[in-house]
């Protein structure tokens, strides 16, 4: 149990590339963290530097209080669980567990005690003398996730840990480690492309872009207020929809409300913010042809030409879509749902 | 290629059997050969068998002739010849190669290529000066010279290396999280993912030691360090009688054996490992 702070860290590869610019994040004891971001925003070039595998530039990661910069993995005592489970395959699941505690001496009576509660906690008694490769994807994950509960260490680094899983297996699994982290409560950085993911594991959420960190914040508050266009557009699904204000000012009978900031040049919707018909308060209508209807189950997504504006628009509609492709519909923005942003800077403006 | 074509089918068999023909006759010649006198393998050539196999057997096994050292003696040396080059060439191979995969030093690929260098001049090339620092060492006449001159190449590194690079990076960092030490995951994980090319160099390796000629004669003038080749060679090269063909051929069957037990008992092995590897 353990807080991590990271303070002014920097990543540069030989040939001078920069693959994390002087980052600063701390990470509270039992907190579950989440890095998210496109692949190549540094999420998982941070999260190794934390685990001792990748070399600091500049900066310093610590520990619980103390400067790891120059430990090696096994003394920061952390765990770790990769995307490809990383399990020893010529050791049984027994064997795997018990490696890392073997290796730091631990007496056999407590190794056996950990491993028999972990199995447990993770319901993988049944295959602890089969080797790994008689496993399924899901058995192996949890294995993998054994090997980091026994070592009962002082923080969980999950790196794209349910990438290998089909959709399915990944929903449960996701349940799981959030439940396991909940009742355990170590400190977890969890690496992921997923914004799903992201959003329904995360205590807090870090949403990474080129090295650097976007946005920190609790999933809704990153939603719900996302600060800079780039959060925008990563975190929700179907994308949030973006309009240009010049081009909606054009717009015959469009007027935008009175409080839209004046340097914002363009504006962002959630998908599920635009209404059918008209709400109380401000809001503004737009006219178009309904391209595609793709009914998800309790929801439609609904891809529409909107009239004189280039891009698809896309909204969310509960149930099954009261009309049908072809149809021309009208759709009301209301003025609370609009997310004013300066394109020159990509930031949010208040 | 679930065709049926007879006549093409029969084409391929005849292929096959000429070239099975083609291989094995000559040792089916030697077979036949264990088992009749002096006499008459001195004017025919047998294709049947005859029945003097248990006397050419005890003679080549437990007589000594003149310029012939024991059968037991030569075939104890040429074991451990081949033994210890087969043992000193993976030793060194495996650890060469993990040298290159897993550390970060300079000139790394330098190192690889100067081994990989080692491949393309085989003792019959470098022997002359192989064998004038052998002789300076003082190691004529020893296992020492026997064994390494051939071991100092490591053949097998270009394999090993090629190995180690499929497995999986992760691997290696999630044993280095696990607390061990590069000691420890090349013992504890590289080594038994690796038991598959371990055994299949062994077969190759000991077959490479086994029918060494050339080098054994060379560094060899005591009959204590014969090895099995020179001792059928020298019972081929008498000068003052015709030569026993009866009893070279029992020793050249006999001295086959070996390699071949080794196939067949270490085929077991490979597939086994092949079935039940997986990274």
């Amino acid at each position: 149990m353990a807080t991590i702070e990271i303070s002014g860290v920097k990543k540069v590869y030989p040939g001078n590339v920069t693959a994390i610019h002087n980052l600063d994040l701390s990470i509270g004891d039992g907190e579950l963290v989440v890095l998210v971001g496109p692949s190549g925003c540094g999420k998982s070039t941070l999260l190794r530097m934390i685990a001792g595998l990748e070399t600091i530039t500049d900066g310093t990661v610590s520990i619980g209080g103390a400067i790891v910069n120059k430990k090696e993995p096994a003394e920061r005592d952390i765990a770790m669980v990769f995307q490809n489970y990383a399990l020893y395959p010529h050791m049984s699941v027994r064997g795997n567990l018990e490696y890392g505690l073997k290796n730091r001496g631990t007496p056999r009576p407590e190794i056996d005690a950990r491993v028999t509660e972990a199995a447990r906690i993770l319901e993988i008694e049944p295959f602890l003398e089969r080797k790994p490769r008689q496993l399924s994807g899901g058995q192996r994950q949890r294995v993998a996730m054994g090997r980091a509960i026994v070592r009962q260490p002082k923080a969980f680094l999950f790196d794209e840990p349910l990438s290998n899983l089909d959709a399915k297996l990944r929903g449960q699994m996701r349940i799981e480690i959030k439940r396991i982290q909940r009742s355990l409560k170590t400190t977890s950085v969890y690496v992921t492309h997923d914004q799903l993911e992201a959003m329904t594991l995360a205590d807090r959420l870090v949403v990474m872009n080129a090295g650097r960190i976007e946005q920190v914040g609790k999933p809704v508050e990153l939603y719900d207020n996302p600060a800079s266009l780039f959060v925008a557009g990563f975190i929700g699904s179907p994308p949030m929809n973006i309009f240009n204000v010049e081009t909606l000012r054009s717009l015959p009978g469009v007027t935008l409300p009175a409080s839209l900031p004046q340097k914002a040049d363009v504006v962002g919707v959630r998908p599920d913010a635009i209404l059918l018909e008209k709400p109380e308060g401000e809001s503004f209508a737009l006219k178009g042809t309904v391209e595609l209807i793709e009914p998800v189950g309790g929801e439609s997504h609904v891809y529409l030409r909107a009239e004189n504006i280039d891009d698809i628009v896309i909204l969310v509609v509960q149930g099954r879509a009261p009309f049908s492709e072809g149809e021309s519909i009208t759709l009301h923005l209301p003025a609370r749902a609009l997310h004013p942003f300066d394109n020159s800077t990509g930031l949010r403006v208040a | 290629m679930v065709e049926n074509r007879p006549i093409l089918a029969f084409l391929t068999h005849l292929v096959l059997v000429l070239g099975i023909i083609l291989v094995a006759f000559p040792v089916y010649i030697a077979v036949i050969a264990m088992t009749h006198t002096q006499q008459t393998l001195g004017f025919t050539t047998p294709l049947l068998p005859g029945n003097q196999l248990i006397p050419n057997l005890i003679d080549v096994l437990t007589r000594p002739s003149p310029g012939r050292p024991p059968f037991w003696l030569m075939l104890w040396n040429s074991t451990l010849m081949a033994v210890i080059i087969m043992v000193g060439k993976i030793v060194i191979s495996i650890i060469s190669a993990y040298a290159i995969v897993y550390f970060k030093f300079p000139f790394r690929l330098l190192a690889f290529w100067t081994i990989f260098i080692t491949l393309m001049l085989p003792v019959e090339v470098r022997i002359i000066p192989t064998f004038e620092v052998v002789a300076s060492l003082g190691m004529l006449n020893s296992y020492a010279g026997l064994t390494i001159p051939l071991i100092a190449s490591a053949t097998a590194t270009f394999l090993f290396r090629q190995f180690f690079m499929t497995v999986p990076d992760e691997l290696m960092e999630a044993a280095r999280v696990d607390g061990a030490g590069p000691i420890k995951f090349f013992i504890d994980i590289l080594l038994p993912l690796s038991r598959t090319n371990i055994a299949a160099l062994c077969v190759i390796l000991f077959i490479y030691g086994w029918v060494q000629y050339l080098w054994p004669v060379l560094v060899t003038t005591r009959e204590e360090y014969f090895t099995l080749m020179m001792g059928v060679q020298q019972m081929a090269a008498t000068a003052e009688t015709d030569p026993m063909w009866n009893l070279i051929m029992t020793a050249t069957v006999l001295a086959l054996l070996p390699p071949v037990l080794i196939v067949i008992f270490m085929q077991r092995l490979f597939v086994k490992g092949l079935i039940e590897t997986e990274k």
